[in-house]
């Protein structure tokens, strides 16, 4: 495989996959707000400032609604936005053409002319629901695609790779986002029924359903954390995540010994590390391993563009 | 008493063309036989079913990423498909029989040509073709003299114009012998219609297109340099953002080859190899879609970003094929053009199969003063252009701008050929402003394929239409839009 579609791959992965948390996030969010147990004083400023966060946004001037959906949302100006997200997946994948089957191209190809076509009126009046799950809808299909369509060797691999990484940062800033809105809360001064933003925050992660099913209580803090980062069958925790970049590396591997300089080696340890980690050893503080984790994984994605994806 | 309204057929308010050949028509209402069927099943449709239809193919060559790129100030780019008319040319297989043996001939020639342009010279000593003709031909090649490629084949992808005149018969228009564009086209037209309208398909026995990235893939492989045996072969793009990206991506992944750039290569000791995730690979076949001066920069254009360093040398090596090999373009030349025939006479020693038009060139004493005299009734055409560019058309001239084509010529005389201006063929179009099918004007354009050890030519290839009334210009650049052709068994 060329290094140079090897890239475009690998980032049309990475687009995807930022595309469809942003859009989750967003809708969870902004619906959960509308009958907030705190509804009183959790007023639409602090929906749209978390909406932001998530995005990367930071130099948002207007405090608008509509501003603040359209910038997340369909933007093209804002390279943030849901949108530039998917007009990127669709680039990468145009520059990857020839290597992926004409059935995920044209899955893809579609997303981006229904994104791009999306009407701005509809989606700031009453489309922002069906926006956000219509990115998720076609997310799911291009998975499929991905997986169906796809020898399973080096182009699938590389895909994988790139949505992993990315489920990997996503889900780190998903819980960054959240703790900072709890902490939001409880500077305010404000109590909410502490259930209600662990389930919003397993909610982000698509998560929620599963959690009940495993722990079979009312989600509390440290509960949904050791979920989301140590559970080794929650498809979107960190550990889960680690153990499928391992996975899809090893696909494009060619042999050679693992010493510490390794992609390999590096993500094994990191995922080891994740393995082994109890809620106790975090429970101080989350917020450095979380900041820890991406540090790692940040490097990880480096390293593997370097050695991979150099052209 | 009421009488019921009388219900048309969509084609039946169809008015053929009385001045220049009908392909459809016989007359008001009366189609030719291999239409028979077809206009029936279309007088079945209503008009909504029709463009619920026509807007279901819109959108699958949307999905299908078969659209460019228009770009306006301040504006994002709006991605637009290529015209696309639903209603297919048909080619009885008699008549194709004949276009498929006379483009083969042709091309089979051209090669012969062009490698002996390139080595003894022999046409050239005989004065069949005049020698200054060639060397003076801006894309005859030095780097080419005395080099023979594999198979001794230059012309690997031939596309060849016709055109069907008011006589009913078909004449050249231009050889296309470097990088000829549109198949995948014909291949896109043809699985729409079948989506769309396969009724058609299960009435009339179409021969298949699809074979062509098969054949194309075999043709390149019998072009492998010496003792390799599962060669890589590979296409060459200039980049996503070219014009007939889509062509480019489209015919390596329908053959299960890497699309690669200029930057995706390298040349070492003189072999080529391409970057990837597990270091070096060596390629063995280029099918180059990068024009001759973008090749190499240091052989052609330095500022090329589009090639590869090295890679001429490569080539003379015997290390790597290009497909097409450098240099056909001087046989393509319009002023080439006129000679064809008796290149096709003297090489195989047979009659041309299929017309030439008469054609003036403009470097010849006498051409250029009937030229003159006649810019008004005359289609004029640079040697060296394509894509329709250059071109002017007598009639629908103005007198200052004849008198400016005449000043154009003067200062180049080599670079023009002139030609009385044929009357294409009409075929019945739908028109989406009129919501009506009106007669435009179509050319075809054939795909042949040249290997060591076989000759392939597309069954039908792409019939081009102008869509604009009156126009002459079929080329998608133009404003052109194109149709399924289908040879019948």
């Amino acid at each position: 495989m060329l290094s140079r579609v090897a890239n475009n791959l690998y980032w049309m992965g990475r687009y995807i996959e930022r595309a469809e948390h942003l859009a989750r996030y967003g809708k969870v969010i902004y619906f959960s707000s509308l009958d907030a147990p705190i509804l009183k004083t959790y007023d639409r400023n602090f929906v749209q400032e978390s909406m932001l966060y998530m995005a990367g946004i930071f130099d948002m001037k207007s405090t608008l609604e509509k501003d603040v959906l359209f910038t997340v949302g369909l933007d093209a100006q804002n390279s943030r936005s849901i949108l530039s997200n998917v007009v990127l997946a669709r680039e990468n994948a145009r520059g990857a053409r020839s290597a992926i089957s004409t059935e995920l191209w044209e899955v893809i190809n579609s997303y981006y002319h229904l994104v791009t076509n999306y009407s701005v009126d509809t989606y700031l009046t009453s489309g922002f629901y069906d926006f956000t799950q219509m990115i998720l809808d076609k997310t799911s299909i291009v998975r499929d695609k991905i997986h169906g369509t796809l020898l399973h060797e080096g182009e699938w691999a590389i895909i994988l790779i790139g949505m992993y990484i990315e489920r990997v940062v996503q889900v780190i800033s998903i819980i960054n986002s959240k703790l900072n809105d709890i902490y939001k809360i409880e500077q305010a001064g404000l109590v909410t029924e502490n259930s209600f933003e662990w389930t919003t925050l397993l909610k982000c992660v698509e998560a929620f359903d599963m959690n009940r099913k495993y722990y079979t209580s009312i989600p509390d803090k440290f509960q949904v954390l050791e979920f989301l980062l140590l559970n080794q069958s929650c498809p979107r925790s960190i550990s889960n995540s680690l153990k499928g970049i391992i996975r899809y590396e090893e696909k494009i591997r060619i042999y050679e010994k693992l010493d510490s300089n390794t992609i390999g080696f590096k993500i094994g340890k990191l995922q080891q590390k994740y393995q082994y980690l109890t809620v106790d050893d975090f429970k101080d503080d989350v917020y450095g391993l979380l900041n820890y984790t991406h540090e790692k994984i940040t490097e990880i994605g480096s390293e593997l563009e370097k050695k991979y994806l150099s052209f | 008493m009421i009488m019921e309204p009388q219900i048309e057929g969509i084609l039946d308010s169809y008015k053929p063309g009385n001045v220049h050949f009908d392909e459809v028509f016989k007359e008001y209402k009366k189609p030719k036989e291999h239409y028979q069927g077809i206009v029936e099943n279309f007088n079945q449709l209503t008009l909504t079913d029709y463009e619920r239809i026509n807007n279901e193919v819109k959108n699958s060559f949307l999905n299908q990423g078969i659209t460019f790129a228009v770009y306006a100030e301040d504006k994002k780019p709006d991605e637009q498909i290529f015209p696309f008319d639903l209603f297919p040319r048909i080619i009885p297989n008699e008549e194709w029989s004949v276009v498929e043996k006379g483009v083969i001939q042709r091309n089979k020639a051209i090669n012969l040509f062009l490698n002996d342009i390139y080595h003894k010279k022999l046409i050239l000593k005989d004065k069949v073709v005049p020698a200054d003709l060639i060397f003076s031909s801006k894309n005859y090649l030095k780097d080419m003299v005395d080099f023979t490629p594999p198979g001794e084949i230059y012309t690997h992808i031939c596309g060849t114009d016709l055109i069907k005149h008011t006589d009913g018969k078909y004449y050249i228009l231009e050889d296309n012998l470097r990088c000829p564009s549109g198949v995948s086209y014909v291949l896109s037209n043809r699985l729409a219609l079948k989506k769309s309208l396969f009724d058609l398909f299960n009435e009339m026995k179409v021969k298949s297109v699809y074979q062509y990235p098969e054949q194309l893939f075999e043709v390149l492989k019998t072009v492998t340099p010496k003792n390799i045996e599962n060669p890589t072969i590979v296409v060459v793009t200039p980049g996503m953002y070219n014009s007939a990206y889509f062509e480019h991506s489209f015919l390596a992944q329908k053959m299960g080859i890497p699309l690669v750039e200029g930057r995706d290569l390298f040349v070492d000791k003189n072999f080529v190899y391409m970057k990837t995730i597990h270091g070096p690979q060596r390629v063995d076949v280029i099918y180059r879609r990068v024009d001759d001066e973008f090749l190499d920069p240091l052989c052609f254009r330095k500022d090329s970003m589009l090639g590869v360093a090295g890679l001429m040398n490569a080539y003379r090596a015997g290390n790597v094929t290009l497909a097409n090999a450098p240099g056909t373009g001087v046989a393509d030349d319009k002023a080439v053009y006129n000679y064809v025939p008796n290149i096709i006479k003297y090489y195989l020693n047979e009659e041309p199969i299929l017309n030439n038009v008469k054609t003036y060139h403009c470097d010849r004493e006498d051409d250029l003063k009937f030229v003159l005299e006649n810019v008004d009734k005359l289609v004029v055409k640079p040697v060296d252009e394509s894509g329709g560019y250059g071109i002017t058309i007598g009639t629908t001239l103005t007198k200052e701008q004849i008198e400016q084509v005449k000043v154009r010529i003067k200062a180049d005389t080599r670079k023009y050929i002139a030609q009385p201006i044929m009357s294409l063929s009409v075929h019945a179009t739908y028109i989406e402003e009129t919501k009506e099918f009106e007669p435009r004007h179509v050319d075809l354009r054939t795909f042949c394929l040249m290997g060591n050890d076989r000759e392939y030519v597309l069954k039908g290839g792409l019939t081009r239409v102008a869509l604009k009334r009156g126009n002459l210009i079929v080329n998608s650049s133009q404003g052109g839009g194109s149709k399924d052709t289908w040879v019948l068994d």
